[in-house]
């Protein structure tokens, strides 16, 4: 229920606002409330300036062409038309998405696999273990990035010894066919822990009361975990689906600096932000790099606000 | 026994004055083996706990790899580094050596510690900004309520999702327009703009700072401003520091925005530094850069390894307040 649209119609004082919160008095909050805009005008100003000016701008630039004779002239779509049949530029939308729709289960199974375990409590030590998963978020992408490469790496890397060791011989990591699933490794290795820790939260969260109910049913623990826990951290899921698809568009660092380490294994399309990168810094095609920044940015806009609307319609947004 | 973890553990966050951290300590303790059903009441059979025991220790392992394997090989000269094998120590040992060549300028390229140096302003700058920006508009949004506040708190959190790196490419060509390039301020203003950050402050203020100590205030006499910072700032700080070390560790972390506006090496960040190093690695054959890159990535991610042990608590509650619409 809308507390602004209350406070419109509304004319009766000491009026609360949204039922089940407990807000003062209604003409309390009006009275002050004007000045509640000069508290949120810095960060609004912050944001038009760094976050919104930028993206209009992208999109002003990504309508025109700068040629070598001729100047900058306005092209319309021509920009979007040309990167969207540009097949670089989808080999890369491609390779992130079988990126995405490989790593984004597998990382929620471990995540949420582990989380029960230790919601449950049927583990031993589950504290220190909650704490040595989470550790890779606080390490830099650059750094991860780095680590991985050294480990994998083709002659000496100690995975590759190790892979010799039990009879996979002329094992190559950075080969084109085993990068990706390189990369997926790395990124399981990186998020797991934090996607584990936010179902971990949302599993805490479940009302003890519900959990005994199914026991003195004689549920078994397969059928708690699935039939009464699942269900109700399924917005969570859906938020962490949501959250790593985002991640996923926006692969970059790790492809990257795997790059550094062996060019020829990562194309410069390698994946739409890499696209972009050498597009627009590598080569100097501003207005086209543009036309890709905004269609990548416009998705991960869209996808932000589908999961607004959709906490939204479950009615668990503040 | 009420369940609905969020106002409970949010509440202790303010009363942290009031109690020792020893009693809170046992508090919480006692309060997660409320929470928790005894395992004996599943019915598990005896092996199980072991077997889960063992899986968690396996996956520790995993995380744990690249870490040992970057202390390991942090203490080795570069010819170690490839030659011998990667989880044992190798003579000679050469830790103080490769660390001391982070106080200099190995290949002309630039000194680690600069970098250093550089990435912790940066992180202050914009996480202080960042963190005090999202504070005023969380308070704003949650405790007044102003023509079109509801609209604008939407328009605000649209991007809720948006990484920065979404819009590196346009913050560059917009930072070539107006001079923001090679400038530190192109990775500071930036950083303020925190859409998450905005929202779990709304969220936090909505269940720590009660609106009629505010009316009580105002029949008093006080003024917005100060009721503002004397009443409701000291009740949002567990908030404030979330907020603060989520802004923290994104810009120590980020590498996108300043690889590509940021020209000049005394300017980089570490993470721009370490790239440049370990694609110099490749091609200029200085037997010292390999070594610098393995105890620069050390150090780069040991304070924040350090802060995120030390301040755990604030983590959980950040992630719990982030995922509170769950």
């Amino acid at each position: 229920m809308s507390s602004a649209a209350i406070q419109t119609t509304a004319r009766k004082p000491g009026q609360r606002s949204a039922p089940g919160r407990a807000y003062g008095p209604q003409s309390q909050q009006r009275r002050h409330g004007r000045q509640g805009l000069y508290f949120v005008v810095p960060f609004l100003v912050a944001y038009l300036m760094f976050m919104v000016a930028p993206l209009g701008y992208a999109i002003y630039t990504s309508l025109y062409t700068t040629k070598l004779i001729g100047g900058t002239v306005f092209s319309g779509a021509a920009n979007y038309t040309q990167t969207l049949t540009d097949g670089a530029f989808w080999s890369g939308v491609i390779r992130v998405i079988i990126f995405g729709v490989i790593q984004i289960p597998v990382m929620l199974v471990i995540a949420f696999f582990f989380a029960t375990i230790f919601d449950l409590g049927i583990a031993k030590f589950g504290r220190t273990f909650r704490t040595i998963f989470f550790i890779p978020f606080a390490i830099p992408a650059v750094v991860a990035g780095v680590m991985w490469a050294f480990l994998l790496e083709p002659q000496f890397g100690p995975f590759t010894h190790a892979a010799n060791a039990v009879g996979f011989h002329n094992v190559d990591f950075f080969s084109s066919n085993l990068m990706l699933p390189c990369i997926i490794v790395i990124a399981i290795w990186e998020w797991t822990g934090y996607n584990m820790v936010i179902l971990y939260t949302a599993l805490r969260s479940v009302p003890r009361d519900i959990v005994e109910a199914a026991i003195l049913d004689h549920a078994s623990l397969w059928t708690i975990i699935v039939r009464v826990k699942l269900p109700m951290v399924r917005p969570a899921i859906v938020l962490l689906v949501f959250l790593n698809s985002i991640g996923a568009l926006q692969l970059f660092t790790e492809p990257l600096i795997l790059q550094y380490f062996e060019p020829p294994a990562i194309s410069v399309n390698y994946t739409p932000v890499l696209y972009i990168y050498y597009t627009g810094i590598g080569d100097n095609e501003y207005n086209l790099a543009a036309a890709g920044a905004v269609i990548l940015g416009g998705v991960i806009v869209l996808i932000s606000v589908a999961s607004l609307a959709f906490r939204r319609r479950k009615g668990q947004l503040a | 026994m009420s369940t609905s973890a969020l106002p409970a553990r949010i509440g202790t966050g303010s009363e942290i004055g009031r109690e020792t951290r020893r009693e809170t300590r046992r508090r919480r303790r006692l309060e997660e083996e409320a929470r928790t059903i005894p395992i004996r009441t599943y019915g598990l059979r005896r092996g199980t706990v072991t077997i889960l025991t063992l899986l968690c220790a396996l996956f520790a392992v995993f995380i744990l790899i690249p870490i040992a394997w970057i202390a390991i090989n942090s203490t080795k000269t570069q010819s170690n580094i490839f030659e011998t094998f990667g989880f044992s120590f190798a003579r000679p040992f050469v830790f103080f050596h490769n660390f001391s060549l982070l106080f200099q300028n190995v290949d002309g390229y630039g000194t680690y510690t600069q970098w250093l140096a550089n990435t912790a302003l940066y992180a202050a700058l914009g996480g202080i900004g960042a963190t005090a920006l999202a504070a005023f508009a969380g308070y704003g949004f949650a405790r007044y309520h102003f023509r079109g506040s509801r609209a604008l708190f939407y328009f605000a959190i649209g991007a809720l999702l948006v990484p920065i790196s979404a819009i590196t490419l346009p913050l560059y060509l917009t930072y070539a327009k107006v001079h923001l390039i090679n400038s530190i301020w192109g990775i500071v203003l930036p950083s303020l703009v925190s859409p998450v950050g905005v929202y779990l402050m709304k969220v936090f203020v909505e269940v720590s700072v009660p609106t009629e100590l505010l009316d009580a205030a105002r029949i008093d006499g006080a003024g917005e401003v100060k009721i503002f910072f004397r009443l409701a700032l000291p009740l949002m700080v567990p908030g404030l520091m979330t907020v603060l070390l989520i802004s923290v560790v994104g810009i120590w972390n980020n590498y996108f925005l300043p690889l590509i506006i940021f020209s000049q090496n005394q300017l980089y960040p570490v993470t721009v530094g370490i790239g440049l190093w370990a694609q110099r690695a490749q091609n200029s054959g200085n037997a010292e850069l390999f070594p610098l890159v393995v105890v620069g990535g050390l150090v780069t991610m040991t304070p924040l390894i350090a802060l995120f042990l030390i301040l755990q608590r604030y983590w959980r509650s950040g992630l719990l307040l982030g995922s509170l619409a769950n």
